[in-house]
């Protein structure tokens, strides 16, 4: 019993983990996004995939892995602002802004997706690990670089945590977010706002790209696959709740590694979208609130 | 009388049929079987488009999964032929009961929400289809199923074969026009006016005195037999079904279709389809990288034409026709 725990479900639960921490900042993105603005971002898979290339792209040219960790999101930081403020704004006003949007993302995404196989080829980059060997954990041995993603992983969770919940800043966003009349006419910049948050989200999700790149192979449909998974674990969560894409980001990633073990790998995907489907069922609005009504 | 806007509808209708017929006549004149196949299959993927516009543009819900009842369609056309008989109308006719019972048991979860919820639950529930299907030994997984028999089918012309793309041209045409005269018969009744009043404005229906979950649930399950229906002509045309065609790039690809073409129009998906599909051969023939270029058409039409092509020739014409 304890050594089927030890050998069996400890290593599956800290791969779970790590694949965790990466899902749960890329639906915090688009939760905030979702937050904010209202906007379904269906391009954010796209930007995780432009972490990871931009930082395939950089490490190529001699630049350590540890600098891309915090070049590839300022360099994202303002193609996100041009994106929201050239594209997104631009359909804001319509009645059916959530539909425009979400389209508008969605059309935004497939250029992205062919720019990346024009630019990068379509065959798969696998970049090496930048922390090598394993260690023991609880008598089992992991990948150093694992670990090294979860702490980190948990670090820059709570740090947005903090940002958006115990700061002057995060208040003028969670205003914004929650009446835009009344915050524009106590002189915030609500639109300018708008489009930093949105860059904000884009941002970590190509953080969570250039994280992951080592792990699996950068390549142009990679966030395709992962954005399903991230969207999962918004809606499980509620759309806009921090605290809930934290959880279902845990919960999710947990029932997907640890169900391997019973099912084969490839009927994990549909187990993980039946708990999507059966939490919007019963709980529309997901386990927690958005963020507006905080 | 018709107003301007019907007026310019009827005017598109007839274009839309004289430039599919021009294609039909060019493809058997050049004897050319390539473009005849190419405007039967922008035909039936007219067909998804057309059902993911009376969601969309008559009631107001945006379904990111229609595939899943296009897949659903193809798949058990395909079972049908080669496992039963390889008869067209019995294959229909399996594929409208089927996908009737489906819609109505999807439309009992998909309802239960509104809005970017109800988009995402069709896309949830899409995706485990999608990759049930992927997985399932039985149903040929990942390669899907290969070898749908050759048909002949009955009409009024006489006796006419899938094999001779001209004459599946016609079945396809027929087909097609069929569900969309089913659906412009649903927009005169009472039915229909509810629809639209669903889409202007869902929550004051309930102070006229009407509900609107039933003609919500009629808009799906037609939506559903719809999708299935023009699936069902698919694998009579490639004589194969695979998995891609339940996968999200279909349905987006649809939605794609519905915004090029026209929201609201029902007419227009199918023109946003033929455009759509010959734009996009004519682009393969340069690039591979077509979808860069569908993509950036999409952006900018999202962008300064909302209301899409068909959107944008009523303006013409309806300005045309109040001027008179």
């Amino acid at each position: 019993m304890l050594e089927s725990l030890q050998y069996i479900y400890t290593p599956q639960i800290v791969n779970g983990l790590s694949i965790g921490v990466a899902v749960i900042l890329m639906a915090l993105g688009l939760t905030i996004i979702f937050g904010l603005l209202d906007v379904i971002n269906m391009s954010h898979g796209e930007f995780y995939a432009a972490g990871a290339f931009i930082s395939v792209s950089l490490m190529a040219m001699g630049i350590s892995f540890w600098l891309c960790l915090f070049i590839v999101p300022i360099l994202l930081i303002p193609i996100g602002f041009a994106m929201e403020r050239l594209l997104i704004q631009k359909v804001f006003h319509y009645k059916d802004r959530h539909i425009l949007t979400l389209l508008l993302t969605f059309g935004l995404a497939m250029v992205l997706e062919d720019g990346y196989k024009i630019i990068w080829g379509a065959n798969p980059i696998k970049p090496s690990a930048p922390i090598s060997g394993a260690s023991e954990l609880l008598g089992v041995m992991f990948p150093n670089y694992r670990l090294f993603l979860m702490g980190f992983g948990a670090v820059l969770i709570f740090a947005v945590w903090m940002l958006i919940y115990k700061t002057q800043l995060g208040a003028i966003v969670r205003a914004a977010a929650y009446d835009k009349d009344m915050s524009s006419s106590l002189g915030i910049p609500v639109m300018r706002v708008y489009a930093l948050t949105f860059a904000f989200g884009v941002a970590l999700a190509g953080l969570a790209g250039v994280l992951l790149a080592p792990i699996y192979s950068v390549f142009p449909t990679m966030g395709r696959d992962f954005i399903l998974l991230a969207f999962s674990v918004v809606i499980v969560g509620g759309l806009g709740s921090i605290k809930g894409a934290v959880i279902a980001g845990l919960l999710l990633t947990q029932l997907q590694s640890l169900s391997s073990l019973y099912i084969s790998p490839v009927w994990s995907d549909p187990l993980v979208f039946t708990v999507m489907v059966l939490v919007l069922m019963f709980k529309p609005s997901g386990l927690y609130g958005g963020m507006k009504n905080a | 009388m018709l107003n301007p806007q019907a007026k310019a509808i009827r005017c598109i209708e007839w274009l839309l049929l004289f430039s599919s017929l021009i294609l039909f006549v060019v493809g058997t004149v050049l004897g050319d079987t390539f473009f005849l196949r190419l405007a039967t299959e922008a035909l039936i993927f007219g067909g998804l488009a057309m059902s993911v516009d009376l969601l969309l543009g008559i009631v107001g819900l945006l379904s990111l999964g229609q595939a899943l009842y296009f897949g659903f369609g193809a798949y058990l056309s395909a079972l049908v032929l080669k496992q039963i008989a390889p008869s067209f109308s019995l294959a229909i006719g399996i594929v409208v009961l089927c996908s009737t019972l489906l819609g109505w048991v999807a439309s009992f979860i998909a309802l239960r929400s509104k809005g970017v919820y109800f988009a995402l639950i069709t896309f949830g529930l899409a995706q485990v289809a999608a990759k049930v299907v992927y997985n399932t030994r039985s149903l040929g997984a990942s390669d899907g199923m290969m070898g749908v028999p050759i048909l002949s089918i009955w009409t009024p012309f006489g006796l006419l074969d899938t094999a001779n793309p001209g004459t599946f041209f016609i079945i396809t045409l027929l087909t097609i026009g069929a569900l969309y005269a089913v659906l412009k018969y649903f927009l005169t009744t009472p039915m229909g006016s509810l629809w639209h009043a669903i889409r202007s404005n869902e929550d004051r229906l309930a102070y006229v005195g009407f509900k609107s979950k039933g003609p919500k649930q009629v808009a799906f399950v037609l939506a559903t037999v719809v999708a299935a229906v023009s699936g069902a002509l698919y694998p009579m045309l490639r004589g194969f079904v695979s998995p891609e065609l339940m996968f999200f790039s279909v349905s987006g690809n649809a939605v794609v279709t519905v915004v090029l073409g026209g929201v609201g129009t029902l007419i227009g998906p199918i023109m946003g389809s033929v455009l759509l599909t010959s734009f996009k051969s004519i682009i393969g023939t340069w690039t591979a990288h077509h979808h860069i270029v569908i993509g950036l058409i999409f952006v900018v039409i999202v962008i300064s034409a909302p209301k899409g092509l068909a959107g944008l020739l009523t303006k013409y014409f309806g300005k045309g026709g109040s001027n008179e």
